[in-house]
């Protein structure tokens, strides 16, 4: 532990900080550009200057081991002269457009100018102007004000892996630049983030608001299931943007693409009022017509007939409410594994928790020295992880192997195989990778959705588990098994059991009823995804089909009712990511038009159909999901998962893994009625590059 | 009269052959190195002689290798700086072009010293013929086993490469040149970590230059207290000084180090041009700042020109005499290092355009006298607070112009025009 003096005071820190760490130790603020905390130290800036014992010119703090007995000043002339003289330099050739900056308000430069610059420009000659660059639909670029901080190559080519930024010229000419396409990462929003002033910043909410006017609210995101911290930026009753939220085992201090930019989907293609079909056209009527026609299609009906599916947006509490009503129609049959992904004890609910969850935790993967990727592309399916995995391949010491579709992770992947086979090949030890697995210490294996969602799904299941206990993936504080969601409400839905319950159905088993005749109704809550012509063309050739969600997508497109619910930036909810993890979502607006929050959706309804719901309030439901399964109550805290037998002995299917997520920009029903996102698949799917087209637009 | 070491041979026709140089008594240190000499007594050697980098700093070379880990699980590289570009420098090139081998036998002597099995000779990418020879030359000492596996029988091993740069001033800063030779954009990197410890490809590397290099034969042959004796005991030995400018006889000399600049310019160099006067000396490079004509009478060594402001620096020294406009001077001086700064930096990238827009106002006779406070500023700010030695030395260069020769920019205010021109 180096003992420093700075300003005068003794302190001890850390070892392996930088003299800047330790200047905000001792409660020392150093201002400071091109410094990122995540990324490499650059030193370019020269903001970060301080004084160092005896030394003769003052030094980056940034980039400064501290060491032990040093003794900093950063208060003294030298150090405010030096900072005035490279603030100086850095406003000489900048703009000065605040005005019409969108970074304006939460700008590095504007703010450290207040503090350390002069009122006063002493700079008498032109300042240079530098053209604009093409970085695709997302960013725009005003490069004129441009501080040369590299911030941006460093997280280009660091965090993002993609090596498409880099600097051109020399001197007063240097100019950053990216290769005029789109960057090719879905990583790339952060780009705005980091860079400190608004040479960067977001296309689609460019000249659309200021900082100040917008009301901030921290959420959680529910577009994959990875659940990363969020804030959700609104005026009035629109979601202005998504910027990320520090939660450093989760999502660190990034976000994906589409966690930030689907955004503009939340106001495009609203259910805003209920619609019921008559004669063969939906049409708008108030809540309780909407109601009262659900109940006379129930009215005597058999609960055996009933059935529901789950979506992958639907917060716990509203997949609680229906799992309850449909108890109380006396229905079995309910699934929230829309994708037919075949998790979970056949019946009897979930299994062990272990059999479900990423259990190694997203942080966790920093500890593992070797991974298996199977059926799954996890830049497409949780960017984040697939960030995390980058980071861990970065430390250094650590092989992935892949079992599937060859896909580019941005780090190097030793693809073994296509299907199962490869798959019970290496669980018999055989192939080079087995001997990785066995010289790793903590070995991982990730299993996604395309391995299971399958006829042999749980076989796969099965032989993963065997792999995982023969390989040592299983000990004492190590849990190597995981399984990568997709669905943002999938865990909470394993989790509080809405699974087939006894004699239930799945979601093949209510498919496959539908066309027997065996399942007359469905209530489909926000669930998209399922093949829709499997629920007949209509009520009368097929199943009833209520349809409870916020776009007019897919399910809505079928259902016979539909009951406009609210979307996760609109109401209080609980998401339990693909680790376990139990957050909650936050309101930031209220929901459009008529449409509520879904649990109260389900409330009003239970009376209606005469099975009133024992809750009046979130409190409430939320007290009944602790006593359906504890782990509700830890908001935010993972604890091991107890392991178990899961999965199933059978035979497997000769046929490769598929693809879970086809197109990244378009996986629900948010990011399909995004224009961002739809113009994102069009640069990104069409062999992307695409143009620059040179102007604002 | 001194006896030529260094550019001994180089007036010898074809010296650059390996058969000349071997005839001179060439590889001659390099097989007493091998058989008699552990690298820790090597490193001994060079420390006791007090040899000082001629690349421009003046670190004593033997305690810079003495800062290689000794880990024999580590690669280890050597790099020779031959990049030269620093303007008025024309001394490693003659070394390459005459007398390639002296260079490399110092190569393979220092490469033994550290533990390097591989090296590299980073030449300025200009220097075509330099580039020639010295590749014709690594071929020769190939052939006759002074490189390769088992160098004279024994169990070291060294290979060599010619790396060439593409004409940017900053590859000659060290680590911008590993940078250079990893195939990277070359700019400076941050230190510590330190080459020596972690340089190219992250290995401990050592960067000398072409001159340190070649005093190496010479000590192994006649000793570090041969060395020491050559001028003064801290800063001693041979030493190439560059000559150009308003002096009668131009030329590379090789004269010992602290000889008066003085006596540099006037005897050895004939003085000024016919008629003229000298108004000012810039001794070592456009880097180091200029010296009045009163000042001449300082040796010529690493820590007597220190003592007045300026530095020995790569002993490019330039003669001014009283026709030169010390304005324009100074504005082609920071117009090249603006031309050359890497951009990597706020103060340099920035600094220098805005010092070259004023200047360039100066010298057209459309400047004011805030200007000159204003340059006094932008030099104090890009001063010691620049990423490299680069922005340091041009900040430096133009402020001991405006330091000594103030009245001259102010006339151009005065006048509206150049005096001079
Ligand atoms: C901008 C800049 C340019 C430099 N150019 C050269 C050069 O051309 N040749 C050289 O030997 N050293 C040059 N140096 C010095 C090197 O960084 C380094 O100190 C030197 O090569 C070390 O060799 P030495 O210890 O033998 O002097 C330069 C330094 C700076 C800051
Ligand atoms: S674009 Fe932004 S992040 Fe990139 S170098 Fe310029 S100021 Fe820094
Ligand atoms: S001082 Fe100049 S050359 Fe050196 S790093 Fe800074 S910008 Fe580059
Ligand atoms: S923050 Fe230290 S140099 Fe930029």
């Amino acid at each position: 532990m180096p003992k420093l003096t700075i300003d005068g005071k003794e302190i001890e820190v850390p070892g392996g900080l930088t003299v800047l760490q330790a200047c905000e130790l001792a409660g020392v603020e150093i201002p400071r550009f091109c410094y990122h905390e995540r990324l490499s130290v650059a030193g370019n800036c020269r903001m970060c200057l301080v004084e160092m014992g005896q030394a003769p010119k003052p030094i980056a703090s940034c980039a400064m081991p501290a060491g032990d007995g040093m003794v900093i000043r950063t208060d003294t002339p030298v150090v405010k002269k030096a900072r005035q003289g490279v603030m100086e330099f850095l406003l000489i050739n900048h703009p000065l457009d605040c005005p019409i900056c969108d970074q304006g308000g939460e700008c590095d430069l504007q703010d450290q100018a207040m503090a350390f610059g002069v009122d006063h420009s002493r700079y008498q000659e032109n300042k240079r102007a530098v053209p604009e660059k093409y970085m695709g639909p997302l960013i725009k670029t005003i490069m004129t004000r441009c501080i040369h901080c590299t911030r941006c190559i460093r997280f280009a080519t660091e965090i993002a892996g993609v090596e498409e930024m880099g600097a051109l010229n020399r001197g007063g000419h240097v100019e950053i630049t990216t290769l005029e396409k789109a960057i090719d990462s879905e990583l790339s929003g952060n780009l705005i983030d980091v860079c400190p002033v608004g040479a960067l910043t977001s296309r689609p909410y460019a000249f659309t608001a200021r900082s100040w006017e917008l009301r901030k609210t921290n959420s959680v995101d529910a577009l994959d299931a990875v659940g990363s911290n969020i804030r959700v930026d609104a005026r009035g009753r629109e979601v202005m943007r998504v910027l990320p939220r520090l939660h450093e085992d989760v999502n660190e201090e990034w976000i994906s693409d589409k966690t930030r930019y689907a955004c503009d989907g939340l106001a495009r293609q609203r259910l805003d009022r209920p619609y019921l079909r008559k004669d063969g056209r939906l049409r708008p009527v108030s809540w309780d017509e909407a109601f009262r026609a659900i109940a006379a299609r129930l009215d005597g009906l058999d609960g055996g007939k009933i059935a529901a599916l789950a979506g992958d947006l639907c917060d716990a509490e509203s997949m609680l409410a229906l799992k309850d009503l449909m108890a109380a129609l006396g229905s079995p049959h309910l699934d929230c594994r829309q994708d037919g992904a075949k998790i979970g004890a056949k019946i009897g609910g979930a299994g062990p928790r272990a059999g479900y969850l990423f259990n190694t935790t997203i942080a966790g993967i920093e500890r593992a020295d070797a991974a298996l990727l199977v059926g799954t592309n996890p830049r497409h399916e949780a960017t984040l992880v697939n960030a995390r995995l980058r980071k861990r391949f970065l430390m250094g010491g650590f092989r992935v192997g892949l079992i599937g579709a060859p896909c580019d992770l941005s780090y190097p992947v030793d693809t073994l195989g296509a299907g199962p086979e490869t798959l019970s090949e290496l669980a018999a030890g055989t192939g080079a990778f087995a001997e990785v697995l066995t010289a790793a210490e903590r070995p991982m294996i990730v299993l996604g959705m395309a391995a299971l969602a399958r006829p042999d799904g749980a076989a796969v299941l099965h032989l993963a588990r065997a792999l995982a206990e023969k390989f040592g993936m299983i000990g004492e504080d190590w849990n190597g098994f995981n399984l990568l969601h997709g669905a943002a409400a999938r865990v909470g839905g394993l989790d509080l059991g809405f699974l087939p319950g006894d004699g239930g159905r799945d979601r093949d088993g209510i498919l496959d009823g539908v066309h027997g005749g065996d399942i007359e109704v469905v209530y489909l809550l926000g669930a998209d995804e399922i093949d829709m012509a499997r629920l007949g063309p209509n009520a009368q050739e097929g199943a009833f089909v209520i349809y409870q969600g916020h776009h007019g997508d897919a399910g809505a497109h079928r259902a016979d009712v539909i009951l406009p619910g609210a979307a996760y930036t609109e109401k209080n909810g609980t998401y339990v990511n693909t680790e376990g993890r139990v957050q909650l979502g936050r309101l930031a607006v209220s929901p459009p038009g008529e449409a509520r929050a879904d649990w109260t959706i389900l409330r009003a309804l239970s009376e209606v159909v005469g099975q009133r719901l024992p809750y009046d309030d979130l409190g409430a439901l939320r007290q009944r999901l602790v006593a359906v399964n504890p782990v509700f109550a830890a908001v935010d805290r993972v604890e091991a998962a107890p392991w178990g037998e899961f999965g199933e002995q059978g035979k497997l299917d000769g046929a490769p893994f598929g693809v879970a997520v086809e197109n990244y920009y378009m996986t629900d029903p948010i990011s399909r009625a995004s224009e961002t996102m739809a113009s994102c698949a069009e640069v990104f799917g069409s062999g992307r590059a695409g143009e620059a087209t040179g102007t604002d637009g | 009269m001194f006896d030529k070491v260094l550019l001994k041979n180089a007036e010898i026709p074809n010296a650059h052959g390996i058969g000349a140089y071997e005839a001179a008594g060439g590889y001659r240190a390099l097989a007493t190195v091998l058989h008699e000499y552990s690298p820790d007594e090597l490193i001994q050697l060079v420390k006791d002689s007090n040899l000082r980098g001629r690349g421009g700093a003046g670190f004593p070379t033997g305690v810079k290798w003495g800062f290689v880990p000794k880990d024999p699980a580590l690669e280890k590289y050597l790099c020779c700086n031959a990049d030269e570009s620093e303007p008025g420098t024309f001394k490693d090139r003659v070394i390459m072009e005459k007398d390639p081998h002296q260079m490399i036998e110092g190569m393979v002597i220092g490469a033994y010293a550290i533990g390097a099995q591989k090296a590299y000779i980073y030449i300025r990418g200009e220097y075509v013929l330099s580039i020639e020879r010295t590749e014709a030359a690594l071929k020769e000492a190939y052939r006759k086993g002074y490189l390769g596996e088992r160098i004279l029988g024994t169990d070291f091993n060294l290979e060599m490469f010619v790396h060439c740069g593409a004409g940017a001033y900053i590859c000659g800063e060290e680590t911008a040149l590993l940078e250079s030779v990893e195939g990277r954009r070359a700019q400076p990197k941050l230190k510590p970590p330190f080459p020596v410890v972690e340089g190219l490809y992250g290995c401990p590397t050592v960067i000398n230059n072409v001159e340190t290099l070649a005093c190496l034969p010479h000590i192994v042959q006649r000793g570090a207290e041969w060395f020491r004796g050559i001028g003064p005991e801290r800063s001693p030995g041979p030493k190439l000084y560059c000559l150009s400018g308003h002096v009668r006889k131009p030329g590379l000399y090789e004269l010992p180090m602290g000889i008066s600049l003085r006596e540099l310019v006037e005897d050895h160099g004939g003085g000024p041009r016919s008629g003229g006067r000298i108004k000012a000396v810039i001794p070592g490079g456009v880097s180091a700042p200029m010296i009045p004509e009163s000042g001449l009478d300082v040796a010529m060594d690493f820590d007597s020109l220190a003592a007045i402001d300026t530095m020995l620096g790569s002993a490019g020294v330039i003669v001014l005499d009283e026709t030169a406009c010390v304005v324009r001077v100074a504005k082609r001086i920071t117009e090249f290092f603006n031309h050359e700064s890497c951009g990597k930096c706020t103060p340099c990238r920035e600094g220098l355009d805005w010092a070259v827009k004023i200047l360039r106002r100066l010298e057209d006779g459309r400047g004011k006298h805030e200007d000159l406070d204003q340059l006094e500023r932008l030099c104090g700010s890009i001063f010691g607070n620049s990423f490299c030695a680069l922005g340091d030395g041009a900040a430096w260069a133009l402020s001991a112009a405006l330091k000594h020769f103030r009245d001259e920019f102010v006339r151009h205010i005065e006048d509206g025009r150049c005096p001079f021109h």
